[in-house]
């Protein structure tokens, strides 16, 4: 079984499969969790979930962590917490309502806080904040650490810097995988490369970079205000296209979260443009974000940055996952296009795609994910 | 059309140097300090102007030369000013200290002129309160005109740690011992490169002469192997020559071994300005190459932005004099520090975050190659408020010796590259206009 791309889902995959009796390597063209994976903010979250199937498999997904963690598999790993979506005016008290309706009826736990019991549950809160969702059971994963975890479980090889460049077939089948390396044999092959993934099918445009900027912040004295949990402005949801909104959408977004960071740091994002440059981050989008996170909490003006780093979320047309068989060969899989949800599906995609290479049927629904729906096939070329 | 902008970053000499000589090919030149005074780490000026450490009478002369020319020069000096980093845009950030915002400029070029990075080999408890850099000691001396109370040890390499021994016998509290790792001895060859720049030979004899003095001399071949806490104080232990161990009590620990040039938190942009570095920044070579070096990096801004340059092998002359001497006094001194493979697993090596060689053996423990990448996220190296900029280069060489496979990760691939190049306050940063309207 060749894997190709070493983040969460594909590390999350190789974990699996390996356990299911294949014989497992993945390939990578930089190192382990150099992608989204190595970037992304950690959110195990439904808080920010598009209502439909997204929101059900986020469900889903919440509990598979709490299941790798009963197992032993994620062990300190993921973090129980509630996340607070705030609203600051009557327009996002209207969204805050409509979205909270919506988990609700997922069967997600919510406690809509207002007033007195809004600033005693998040004394961190903004005086303007006029009422809060709190979205219950859900958690946080740093990506980096549960593909590094995965690593430590081992089971399978992983070889870094080794571009994949095609594959080889034979009647309808592959047969080999190439590298720089030369050729290897392989029995099935599972694309979890993200936006890479596009090079080896004949579709193009189909996933876009989505840049997102983040800003770590220096460690906050004991005396700081409590943060139960990250607050997220209402108006990510709209960033996010989660809930529509009134305006048409910019080609550069700002939604803001504020996670408070088991080392007492903040993480405070991101941004949401349709670029590709993940080497830079500019300071006016960096601005723009801390202004609305002190607006959102007062006391983050005492604290520092001290690092802002950006990454490329692979964003598809949409706005949904890719997870299933393409065309054009019997034993090609592909799992990709998660955009900012990959840290939060990544592991229990990785279970399903084994479910799925092992020819049972997956333990949830991922039929709206199916990549039929872009009647995906591999590039003559690949 | 107005005159192009430069602006330098870096009041020392090699900032001073360049801002004037662009200023007198008349550029429009801003200076940016982040202290409250120009001087930089060798002519840091006293907090209060009656209370001043002695400095060699060559140093003072040649800083008042510079005061009075830059006084009298277009050069505009903007004091508590960090530069910050070059953003996305190619925007050059500075934070202003005065009034607690975050500035944007947009010069045409750029000179780093930021000094150098002082380094300090890890051992066990460098880490502790009370163990500081012998150049970070010296300049808090500089700038209070005050000794540091109490028991002073002073270890490490480097011919800064005799300046720091005699500047502090001078103002009544010698150190109780000064510890020099080398054993190699003045040569004749050496001499004879050195008398090609006599200063550095009069400046050594005078520090001496003063440590004599006082009864102190260099112990040549003697470390401290590990620093522990005890009664409110500092517990040492070294090693000397013959491989003798000793234990110390004392107030303070001021290690040093030797600098580098400071290369971090910038890199050249798609959009940014022409960069260039000067002096310690670029090339440690002390503060006489850094006036030359000052001036050669004005002259690649003149020719990068189309002015003409007066042809003259002068500064190119001494940096080649400077550089000769510097390599001639290098061969005196052992900056290896200790050998990784002898320090406990409880070491520090990352201060910010507290990770430990321990913590980085068992990363490199198994077959799998792991890469920097995922040692510094994994490993926590690199990620806490110094980006890196003190440990890199001990996490990059401690793997290195643990590799065969002849794949070493680079200090660069953990060091930071992004801005902000030093921590920025969030009150600063939103005080920043913003360049589009909010969405």
């Amino acid at each position: 079984m060749a894997v190709v791309g070493a983040g969460i889902v594909g590390m999350s995959a190789a974990h699996f499969l390996s356990r299911a009796g294949w014989q497992v390597t993945v390939y990578d063209a930089g190192v382990v969790a150099s992608g989204a994976t190595g970037s992304a903010d950690g959110a195990v979250s439904v808080a920010s979930k598009k209502p439909g199937p997204l929101m059900t498999l986020a469900v889903a997904a919440v509990k598979f962590y709490e299941q790798l963690v009963a197992t032993g598999i994620l062990v300190d790993e993921y973090l129980p917490r509630s996340t607070f979506v705030v609203a600051s005016d009557h327009e996002e008290l209207a969204v805050l309502e409509r979205h909270a309706g919506e988990l609700e009826a997922a069967g997600v736990p919510i406690r809509m806080l207002k007033g007195a019991a809004l600033m005693a549950v998040i004394g961190a809160a903004a005086p303007t904040a006029i009422a809060a969702a709190e979205v219950q059971r859900e958690g946080h994963a740093v990506g980096y650490r549960v593909v590094e975890r995965l690593r430590q479980l081992g089971g399978f090889a992983i070889r870094r810097n080794c571009r994949v460049s095609g594959f080889e077939s034979s009647n309808g089948c592959i047969t080999g995988v190439m590298t720089e390396q030369g050729t290897e044999p392989a029995d099935a092959v599972l694309l979890a490369t993200g936006i890479g993934s596009m090079h080896f099918l004949a579709e193009s445009g189909l996933i876009r970079p989505r840049k997102g900027q983040l800003i770590v912040t220096d460690r906050a004295g004991a005396d700081s205000p409590h943060f139960p949990g990250p607050l997220m402005s209402c108006r990510y949801l709209v960033s996010k296209g989660s809930q529509p909104a009134d305006s048409a959408v910019a080609s550069r977004s700002l939604g803001l979260v504020i996670d408070p960071l088991r080392t007492g740091q903040f993480l405070i994002g991101g941004s949401r443009e349709d670029r590709d440059d993940r080497e830079t981050a500019d300071a006016d989008v960096v601005a723009t974000l801390l202004r609305d996170a002190v607006a959102l909490s007062p006391s983050l003006a005492q604290l520092r940055i001290i690092r802002v780093f950006s990454g490329l979320r692979a964003a598809t047309r949409d706005g949904m996952p890719i997870v299933g068989h393409v065309g054009g060969a019997e034993n090609l899989w592909i799992a990709t296009g998660f955009e900012g949800d990959g840290i939060c599906l990544g592991p229990m995609i990785g279970r399903l795609c084994q479910q799925m290479i092992c020819g049972e049927s997956p333990e949830q629904d991922i039929s709206a994910l199916d990549a039929a729906r872009f009647g995906l096939t591999l590039a003559a070329a690949a | 059309m107005s005159s192009p902008e430069v602006l330098v970053i870096g009041g020392g000499p090699a900032g001073v140097s360049a801002a004037l000589e662009l200023a007198r090919a008349g550029i429009d030149v801003t200076l940016c300090e982040q202290g409250p005074r120009l001087g930089g780490a060798i002519h840091r000026q006293p907090d209060d102007p009656t209370q001043s450490v002695r400095v060699p009478r060559s140093h003072k002369q040649r800083w008042q030369a510079m005061s009075d020319e830059l006084a009298a020069s277009t050069v505009k000096v903007l004091c508590r000013h960090m530069f910050a980093g070059i953003e996305a845009t190619g925007a050059v950030l500075l934070e202003d200290r005065i009034h607690g915002r975050l500035v944007t400029r947009r010069p045409a070029a750029l000179v780093l002129a930021m000094g150098a990075i002082e380094r300090v080999a890890p051992v066990p408890g460098w880490h502790l309160p009370g163990v500081v850099t012998v150049g970070g000691l010296q300049v808090m001396m500089k700038s209070t005109g005050r000794a540091p109370d109490g028991d002073v040890l002073i270890a490490g390499s480097g011919p800064l740690l005799v300046a720091l021994a005699a500047q502090m016998a001078s103002l009544g509290n010698a150190p109780v011992a000064v510890l020099e790792r080398s054993t190699r001895l003045m040569s004749v060859s050496v001499i004879a490169s050195l008398l090609r720049a006599p200063a550095y030979l009069w400046e050594a004899a005078g520090y001496l002469l003063t440590l004599a003095r006082s009864g102190i001399l260099p112990r040549r071949g003697a470390f401290v192997t590990a620093i522990a806490p005890r009664d409110g104080r500092l517990s040492v232990t070294t090693l000397d020559r013959h491989g003798r161990e000793r234990q110390m009590l004392v107030d303070r620990v001021a290690l040093h071994d030797g600098l580098l040039p400071n290369s971090n938190g910038t890199m050249a942009g798609q959009h940014g300005p022409f960069i260039v570095r000067a002096g310690d920044c670029r090339e440690v070579l002390g503060g006489t190459a850094a006036l030359a070096d000052g001036r050669l990096a004005a002259h690649a801004v003149l020719a990068q932005i189309g002015k003409a340059v007066r042809a003259t092998k002068v500064p190119a002359a001494i940096l080649a004099r400077e550089r000769q001497a510097q390599a001639a006094l290098n061969t005196l001194f052992d900056y290896s520090g200790r050998d990784p493979a002898q320090l406990p697993d409880e070491t520090i090596i990352c201060r910010c975050e507290g990770r430990t060689l321990g913590q980085l053996r068992s990363m490199l423990s198994g077959d799998d190659p792991v890469s920097a990448r995922e040692i510094k996220l994994n490993g926590r190296f690199g990620m806490g408020a110094c980006q890196g900029r003190f440990c890199a280069e001990w996490v990059a060489s401690f793997v290195a010796s643990q590799r065969a496979d002849g794949s070493p990760p680079q200090a660069s691939e953990i060091v930071g590259s992004r801005w902000p190049v030093k921590p920025v306050p969030i009150a600063a940063f939103v005080t920043l206009p913003p360049s589009h309207p909010s969405e």
